[in-house]
C-alpha cells in the first residue's frame, strides 16, 4: 500500500525545510561559518558607516543652521560667510528688509577682532598669553543666534554700560561667571595706534552653534562692536540673518529680499547646504561612495567564494540528493538560503560594530581645525539603515547566483561517477 | 505480460570527451519486470553504472528510449524525472552518500518529507524501515558514528523510504568487507522477497549469483543473459 | 569663528565678489587702445569657462552690481597651483598688479583701505632664519601675525586628521581582509585533508608538513601581495585621471610611494603566511584517524 500523500507539500513547509537544510549545512562547518559571518560583519560595519557618512555632514549642518533660528542669510557676495566683503550701509539695509512683509526678523551680525587685556583669572600655563577673541555685534532686540546656558542674554533695551556674553570655552579658560569683568581692546585694521580698551561686564554664558571647541567668542551690542575700533568700518556688517514668516517660507522670503536688493547675495539654508554639500563636503561624499562600493564588493566576493567552494566540496552529496529525487529548485534554494543566512547574520552583527566604529571615526574627524563643536560626520537616519539592508540583500542574492548555477546544472550521473572514481 | 517497470529500447549513451566520444552504452534493449531480481556484471568500464543511471532516470540516453511504466522518460522535463526518482525509484550507492549532518533517522526521513508524507506517517515508516535494516538502536547516530555496513543499511532504508517499485544498487558492497557485504546482500534478498524489483550492479560474482537473472555486459552492450 | 578670514586673499575675494563682466569691447568702440590697458592674468579654468582668449578686454568690478567696473586686457593665462583644501571649488581666478587691485577695491570713504593688504610674502636671505624672523616681527609689530611657511597650521592639521581617518579605515579593511583570507585558507586546507592524512600515514611529521605549508603560504602571499600592488598602481592612474577630470585640477589624489609599497608588503605577506599556517595547524592538530576517515 502506498502511503504517499499525493499532494505536494505546501510552499511554506518547503521554505522551512530549505531553511533548515541551509542551517545544517552552515553549522556543520562552524569555523568556516564563523569566519564568513565575521568577515561580513567587518565589511558590513564599514559599509554602514559610509552610508552614515554620505549624508551625515549635511544632516548635522542642517541641524546647526536650524538651531540658529534663521533660515535666510544675506551677504555682500557669494563668498562663504565671514570670508568676503562686508555689507555697506548695513543699518539702512536692515531696516529696509525688516519692513518686508515676508520677513519675521532681521539680525545684523558684525564681527570684530579683539584681544583680552585683563580677565577674571589668568589662563593656566607658565607663559600665559591673553587671547584674541571674535566679538560678535548683534541687535539685542532681535532673537539671538546663540543659546544662553548661564546668566542672562544681552538686555534688549539701549544700555550705556558695556555688557557681554561669552562662550563656554572662554568662560572655562578664564574662570568667567556672570558678573565677571573682561577688559577688551579692539584689533583694528586701519588704526596704527592702539585703541583704548573697554571694560565689559559679563551678563551671560552662551552656546554659539558654530563655534569650534577652541573658539573664543564673545557677543555684545552693535554699538559696542563699533566702539571697539573707534567706529572704524562703520555701518558695515558681515552678514544679515533673516527669519521668514512660517506661512511664507524661506524661498519666498529670499525672493523678496533679492527683489528689494539685487546687489546683495541671498541664500536660504537649503541653498547653503546644497553649496556646502557640493563643494566643502565633496571629499566626504566621494570617499563614502568609493568605500561603500568597495566594501559591498568585498562582502559579496567573500560570500560568493565561500559558497562556491562549499558547494564544490559537496558535489557528491548534492548529486546524491538529486538522484534521490530532490528537485533542482529545491537544492538551489538551499544554497540561496545559506547565502542569506550568512550575510544576514554578519549584517546584523555589523550594526553594533558599525555604530561603535562610527563613534571612533567621528571623533577623529571632529578634530579637524575650525569645525563647529556640534558638527558630526556620522549621523544616523532610517534611510541609511534601509539602504544598508537593501544592499546586503542584493549582495547575498548576487553571491548565491554562481553557486546556485553550479547546483542547477550539475550532471548527476557524471558527478556520481566521478565521486566513485575519486 | 504485465507492463514492465522499466524498459530500455535500443538505448545508447555517448559521452563527448576531449580525446574523442566514448560510447558507454550501445543499443541496449532490456526489460525489468515487477518483482524481478537482476544482476548486472561485467569488467570495469563496460557500462554497468551508466546503464543503471539511464534506467534510474538519473541520466538521459543519447539514443533510443527508456520507458518507465510505459512513460517515455526522455520526453519528461527534469522536475518530472526528479519526482519519478523520489516516489518510484530507490538508489543505493557504493559510497553510501548519506548526509553527514543528519542522523540515521533524519537521513531516512528526508525523502518522505520531500514527498509530502505527514509527520505521523513519516515517524511510523522511518521506525519500520530502521527496524527492517536492524538499526533501530542507532537511529540517533550520525554517519560518522556508524560503520560502513551500518551506513549502507541506512542508505538502503533511505532508498526504500517512499516504497519504490524499483531499487537500483550500484556496487552496494564495493566498500565493505565480505561479512558485511553478505549482510547487505541478505537485505537485498529480503527486499526482493517482499516484492520490490531489484537491480544490482556488481563485479562480485558472489553477489551476482543471488540474482534470479544476470546480464553480462561488455563494451557498452549486453553480451549474455543468463538465469543462474 | 568658523572661517578664518585671513585664509582668503584679496585676489580670491575679488573673484568671489566680482561680477565678471566679460564684455569684450567690440573692435573700433574701445575708448582706450587695448595695449594701454592694464594687464591681468586669468586662470585657465576662467578662460575656458567664459570662452575668453589672450588679448581680450574684460571689465572687472569689486561690487556685485558691477559698479565701478574697470577695463583690463588679458595678457596671459596660468594654471592655479592645485590646492587640496579647495579641490572641489572651481578655480575662477584673476591676477592683477597690486596697485590695480587696490585701485579697484579701495573704499573711497576709507582712506586707509588703499593702504592695506592681507598678506606680505617674504623671502629671506637665509631661509633657516624664518622662525626667528617671524618671532621678531610679531614682537615688534603687535597686531601682525608672522608665520614661517613651513610652520604647522590649520592646513597641516587638516591633513594630519585626514591621515588618521584614512588609517582608521585601513585598519578596519585589513581586519576584514584578514578574516576573508583566513576563511579561504580554512576552506582550501580542508580540501587537502586526505592528502595530509596520507602524508602523516606515510610518516611525515607535523613539523615537516607545516614547513611545506609555510613555504606555500609564503609563495602565495608574496605573489598575491605583488599582484595587489600592481593592481593598486593600475587603479592609481584610473582614480587620478577620473578625479582630475571631474574637478578640473592637476592635483594628484592617489600616489603609491615606496613607503606605501613597503607597508603593504609588511602587512599582507605576514598575514597571508599566518593565515595559511593557522588554518593548516587546525588540521594538523587532529588525530590521524580523523584525517583519513571520511
Amino acid at each position: 500500500m502506498n502511503l504517499l500523500n499525493s499532494c505536494a507539500p505546501v510552499e511554506s513547509i518547503q521554505v522551512l525545510r530549505s531553511l533548515r537544510f541551509a542551517w545544517l549545512s552552515i553549522v556543520r562547518q562552524p569555523a568556516r561559518a564563523c569566519l564568513a559571518i565575521l568577515g561580513v560583519a567587518a565589511v558590513g560595519a564599514l559599509l554602514f558607516d559610509m552610508l552614515l557618512l554620505s549624508r551625515g555632514l549635511v544632516l548635522s549642518f542642517r541641524d546647526l543652521l536650524d538651531r540658529s533660528g534663521f533660515d535666510v542669510r544675506v551677504l555682500a557676495t557669494d563668498a562663504p560667510p565671514f570670508t568676503g566683503p562686508r555689507i555697506a550701509d548695513a543699518t539702512a539695509v536692515t531696516s529696509s528688509l525688516a519692513a518686508l512683509p515676508e520677513l519675521e526678523a532681521v539680525l545684523q551680525i558684525r564681527v570684530r577682532d579683539a584681544q583680552i587685556v585683563e580677565a577674571a583669572a589668568e589662563p593656566a600655563g607658565p607663559r600665559a598669553r591673553l587671547d584674541r577673541v571674535d566679538f560678535i555685534g548683534a541687535d539685542p532686540q532681535v532673537r539671538s543666534m546663540w543659546t544662553i546656558v548661564q546668566g542672562e542674554d544681552l538686555p534688549d533695551r539701549p544700555e550705556s554700560a558695556p555688557v557681554l556674553i561669552v562662550n563656554e570655552h572662554l568662560a572655562r579658560k578664564y574662570g568667567i561667571t556672570p558678573g565677571s569683568e573682561l577688559l577688551l581692546r579692539g584689533r583694528c585694521e586701519s588704526l596704527s595706534e592702539a585703541v583704548p580698551a573697554v571694560r565689559f561686564r559679563i551678563v551671560g554664558i552662551a552656546d554659539f552653534p558654530f563655534d569650534s571647541t577652541t573658539a573664543r567668542t564673545v557677543a555684545g551690542t552693535l554699538s559696542w562692536a563699533e566702539r571697539l575700533c573707534a567706529g572704524e568700518g562703520q555701518d558695515r556688517a558681515e552678514m544679515l540673518l533673516v527669519r521668514s514668516k512660517p506661512e511664507v517660507g524661506a524661498f519666498t522670503a529670499a525672493a523678496a529680499i533679492r527683489a528689494a536688493h539685487p546687489d546683495l547675495h541671498v541664500v536660504t539654508n537649503d541653498e547653503l547646504i546644497e553649496r556646502f554639500s557640493r563643494v566643502e563636503f565633496s571629499y566626504f561624499r566621494q570617499i563614502s561612495a568609493v568605500l561603500a562600493t568597495v566594501t559591498l564588493f568585498f562582502g559579496f566576493l567573500l560570500i560568493a567564494v565561500l559558497l562556491t567552494v562549499s558547494v564544490n566540496q559537496r558535489l557528491g552529496e548534492i548529486a546524491a540528493l538529486r538522484a534521490l529525487g530532490l528537485s533542482r529548485s529545491r537544492v538551489s534554494a538551499g544554497v540561496l538560503w545559506e547565502s542569506v543566512m550568512l550575510v544576514g547574520a554578519g549584517g546584523l552583527l555589523a550594526l553594533p560594530l558599525g555604530a561603535a566604529l562610527s563613534v571612533w571615526l567621528d571623533a577623529i574627524l571632529r578634530t579637524l581645525p575650525g569645525l563647529p563643536a556640534d558638527l558630526h560626520f556620522f549621523v544616523f537616519e532610517p534611510r541609511a539603515l534601509y539602504l544598508y539592508l537593501l544592499l546586503l540583500t542584493v549582495a547575498s542574492l548576487g553571491a548565491a547566483v554562481y553557486p546556485m548555477r553550479i547546483v542547477a546544472v550539475l550532471p548527476i550521473a557524471a558527478t556520481l561517477r566521478r565521486e566513485v572514481v575519486s | 505480460m504485465s507492463t514492465p517497470i522499466v524498459e530500455a529500447r535500443n538505448v545508447s549513451r555517448v559521452f563527448p570527451m576531449a580525446a574523442g566520444p566514448i560510447a558507454a552504452l550501445r543499443n541496449v534493449t532490456l526489460r525489468i519486470e515487477p518483482g524481478e531480481y537482476m544482476g548486472v556484471v561485467g569488467p570495469s568500464g563496460c557500462g554497468k553504472s551508466t546503464l543503471l543511471h539511464v534506467l534510474g532516470c538519473v541520466d538521459v540516453p543519447t539514443g533510443g528510449d527508456v520507458l518507465f511504466q510505459g512513460r517515455d522518460v526522455g520526453a519528461l522535463p527534469d522536475a518530472e524525472r526528479s519526482r519519478l526518482r523520489l516516489r518510484e525509484i530507490g538508489f543505493v550507492f557504493q559510497r553510501f552518500f548519506l548526509l553527514p549532518m543528519l542522523t540515521a533517522w533524519e537521513n531516512v526521513e528526508l525523502p518522505q518529507a520531500e514527498a509530502g508524507v505527514s509527520r505521523a506517517e513519516r515517524r511510523e515508516r522511518t521506525k519500520e524501515l530502521l527496524a527492517y535494516v536492524g538499526l533501530s538502536a542507532r537511529a540517533g547516530h550520525r554517519p560518522s558514528e556508524l560503520s560502513g555496513g551500518e551506513m549502507q543499511r541506512v542508505a538502503i532504508a533511505r532508498a526504500l523510504a517512499n516504497r519504490p517499485r524499483l531499487l537500483l544498487a550500484d556496487e552496494p558492497t564495493g566498500e565493505l568487507d565480505q561479512a558485511t557485504g553478505d549482510q547487505i546482500v541478505g537485505l537485498l534478498d529480503r527486499l526482493h522477497a517482499d516484492g520490490t524489483a531489484v537491480v544490482v550492479v556488481t563485479h562480485d560474482p558472489a553477489v551476482a549469483s543471488r540474482a534470479r537473472r544476470i546480464i553480462r555486459m561488455r563494451d557498452g552492450g549486453i553480451e549474455e543473459e543468463s538465469i543462474p | 569663528m568658523w572661517f578664518d578670514r585671513g585664509m582668503v586673499t584679496p585676489r580670491v575675494w575679488l573673484l568671489l565678489a566680482t561680477v565678471l563682466i566679460a564684455a569684450q569691447a567690440p573692435a573700433g568702440t574701445t575708448v582706450q587702445p587695448p595695449e594701454s590697458l592694464p594687464g591681468i592674468l586669468l586662470s585657465r579654468q576662467l578662460i575656458e569657462s567664459r570662452g575668453l582668449r589672450v588679448g581680450d578686454v574684460v571689465r572687472l568690478s569689486a561690487r556685485r552690481g558691477g559698479q565701478g567696473a574697470r577695463p583690463f586686457r588679458i595678457e596671459g593665462t596660468y594654471e592655479p597651483t592645485p590646492d587640496p583644501m579647495r579641490f572641489a571649488q572651481p578655480r575662477l581666478e584673476a591676477r592683477l598688479h597690486l596697485p590695480d587691485l587696490i585701485a579697484l577695491t579701495a573704499d573711497p570713504s576709507d582712506p586707509a583701505s588703499g593702504d592695506s593688504v592681507t598678506a606680505i610674502n617674504i623671502r629671506l636671505q637665509n631661509p633657516s632664519d624664518a622662525t626667528a624672523f617671524a618671532r621678531d616681527v610679531s614682537t615688534r609689530l603687535p597686531g601682525i601675525v608672522a608665520r614661517p611657511t613651513r610652520a604647522p597650521n590649520d592646513r597641516t592639521s587638516t591633513f594630519l586628521v585626514l591621515e588618521r581617518f584614512h588609517l582608521a579605515i585601513a585598519i578596519v579593511t585589513v581586519i576584514g581582509s584578514a578574516v576573508f583570507l583566513l576563511a579561504l585558507m580554512v576552506m582550501l586546507v580542508d580540501e587537502r585533508r586526505a592528502t595530509v592524512g596520507i602524508l602523516r600515514l606515510i610518516g611525515f611529521t607535523r613539523g615537516r608538513i607545516l614547513m611545506q605549508v609555510f613555504a606555500e603560504g609564503a609563495l602565495i602571499a608574496v605573489v598575491g601581495a605583488a599582484g595587489g600592488i600592481l593592481f593598486a598602481f593600475a587603479t592609481q592612474g584610473v582614480f587620478n585621471r577620473f578625479f582630475q577630470w571631474r574637478y578640473d585640477t592637476a592635483l594628484t589624489f592617489v600616489r603609491i610611494t615606496p613607503e606605501v609599497v613597503w607597508q603593504s608588503l609588511l602587512l599582507s605577506v605576514p598575514l597571508g603566511i599566518a593565515a595559511s599556517v593557522m588554518a593548516s595547524w587546525t588540521l594538523l592538530r587532529q588525530q590521524l584517524l580523523a584525517l583519513i576517515r571520511r
